[in-house]
């Protein structure tokens, strides 16, 4: 398939193009793609400046490793995996929270996650709590919650079984809910929460 | 969006109550915003970088100062485009009208005209790999390219951003700028330092390639150790693996 039924050119096309020599295919590519690559990596990192550095990584990767695209899948589950792995690089060397390469001279013009949502305590206090949570957990949850990605999407993605993925969604979305609730009891937020500091709405 | 209820991404087993109760949890994480990516400046940065890998190779003639290297490095930029038409002028101005007073001798001026030239080049060139942004240092390292004799500053400044740069798109670009310069002892040493040095996988595999390229045989026992260790990223231990194959 060359082309969906609105006559869009489909995104493994132009990567085919890419990986022929047209670059500038790229160019479309990012445009398709980059935000809801940030998205998923912003979520991930907590960091905009990280996340935008990242999206950049995975397009130098599929730059440079064009040739390896074969052509046998979908185009943003290849780029999903890239992303995955350029993620993990990234903070094998690095602990979290540690500045990286140019962070400091590209801050973050827009607002951390926190700040736009310290108006609201339970919704900071799920957000504390989603980060709190392993990464693999918060990975599905972010995926299939903010990426609306379909479960054999995610199968295909983590390569395990549809059934595998529902066990681990169910895992991840109970841990969240019992991490939520010890903050929410937890004496401490009520003073000092760390995410927001604006009265209960 | 298609995942708005948990319910139907649970395994059926789940109980119908624990179901619902994880589904407030569930639609409250969609108020959860994230902030917008900065479409502009990230495109600008892909760009430099499909900029400079369609420029890396071969080092065609090439436009000189254009629109975009101007409004990329402001006014010092700008400062060296008007001398490089200044130079470029003065040299046009002693072939078209020749100075009477002087004994005709084209070659020795050609050779002076040329010699600036490329003092220019190389000045534009370190100027820009000194900038802040890594878009400017990375046209800075494609800029070498044009450069047919750099002097050993540039190459030195090759090496510096090759060990110390910040940014990954500089780094991988400094590699092959470098290639030309394989054969000086300063640029092979200082690639194996930088194997050993990188945090960034995709640049200790072009590395590596830039080794076995070269024939880098006293880079073996780096090889070896990146071969070897487990901490090491898994793309890089098999690309240090056939690196040393290739060395034999």
């Amino acid at each position: 398939m060359f082309t969906e039924s609105d006559g869009t050119v489909t995104d493994e096309t132009l990567m085919e193009a890419v990986r022929n020599g047209d670059l500038a295919k790229l160019g479309i590519l990012f445009e398709r793609h980059h935000q809801a690559l940030f998205d998923f990596l912003v979520r991930m990192t907590s960091s905009s400046s990280t996340a935008e550095d990242l999206v950049q990584d995975v397009f130098v990767r599929v730059l440079k490793y064009r040739g390896t695209w074969r052509g046998e899948g979908r185009f943003d589950t290849w780029l999903f995996r890239i992303a995955r792995n350029a993620r993990a690089d990234y903070f094998r060397t690095r602990p979290p929270n540690a500045p990286i390469d140019e962070a400091d001279q590209y801050p973050s013009h827009a607002p951390l996650p926190g700040d736009l949502l310290a108006r609201n305590r339970d919704v900071a206090q799920l957000q504390r709590a989603l980060m709190l949570l392993r990464e693999d957990k918060r990975e599905l949850i972010v995926l299939a919650r903010y990426r609306g990605m379909k479960l054999e999407a995610i199968a295909d993605l983590l390569g395990i079984e549809v059934g595998t993925v529902k066990v681990r969604i169910h895992r991840a979305v109970k841990e969240l809910r019992d991490i939520f609730l010890r903050l929410s009891e937890s004496p401490s937020w009520k003073t000092t929460n760390s995410v927001g500091s604006c009265p209960t709405t | 969006m298609e995942n708005d209820k948990l319910s139907r991404l649970l395994p059926d087993d789940v109980d119908r109550k624990e179901a619902d109760s994880l589904d407030a949890t569930w639609r409250m994480l969609g108020a959860i915003d994230a902030p917008a990516a900065d479409s502009d400046r990230m495109r600008a940065r892909l760009d430099a970088v499909l900029d400079a890998v369609e420029h890396a190779a071969p080092p065609a003639p090439r436009r000189w100062l254009g629109r975009r290297d101007l409004a990329a490095g402001g006014y010092a930029m700008q400062g060296l485009a008007v001398a490089a038409v200044l130079v470029v002028g003065i040299a046009i101005g002693r072939f078209v009208v020749p100075d009477p007073t002087r004994p005709a001798d084209s070659s020795s001026e050609i050779a002076a005209m040329r010699g600036e030239m490329r003092e220019l080049r190389e000045m534009v060139s370190l100027s820009l790999m000194q900038q802040q942004s890594a878009s400017d240092r990375l046209k800075g390292v494609t800029w070498t390219g044009q450069l047919d004799r750099p002097s050993g500053e540039v190459i030195s400044a090759l090496v510096d951003a090759l060990i110390h740069d910040p940014n990954v798109n500089v780094r991988l670009a400094t590699i092959d700028a470098l290639e030309r310069f394989a054969s000086r002892e300063d640029v092979r040493r200082a690639t194996i330092e930088a194997v050993d040095r990188q945090m960034s996988p995709l640049v200790q595999i072009a590395l590596i390639d830039f080794l076995v390229k070269t024939n880098e045989r006293r880079s073996a026992p780096t090889l070896k150790r990146l071969a070897q260790d487990p901490q090491v990223n898994d793309a890089v231990r098999s690309r240090a693996a056939w690196g040393l194959q290739q060395l034999g």
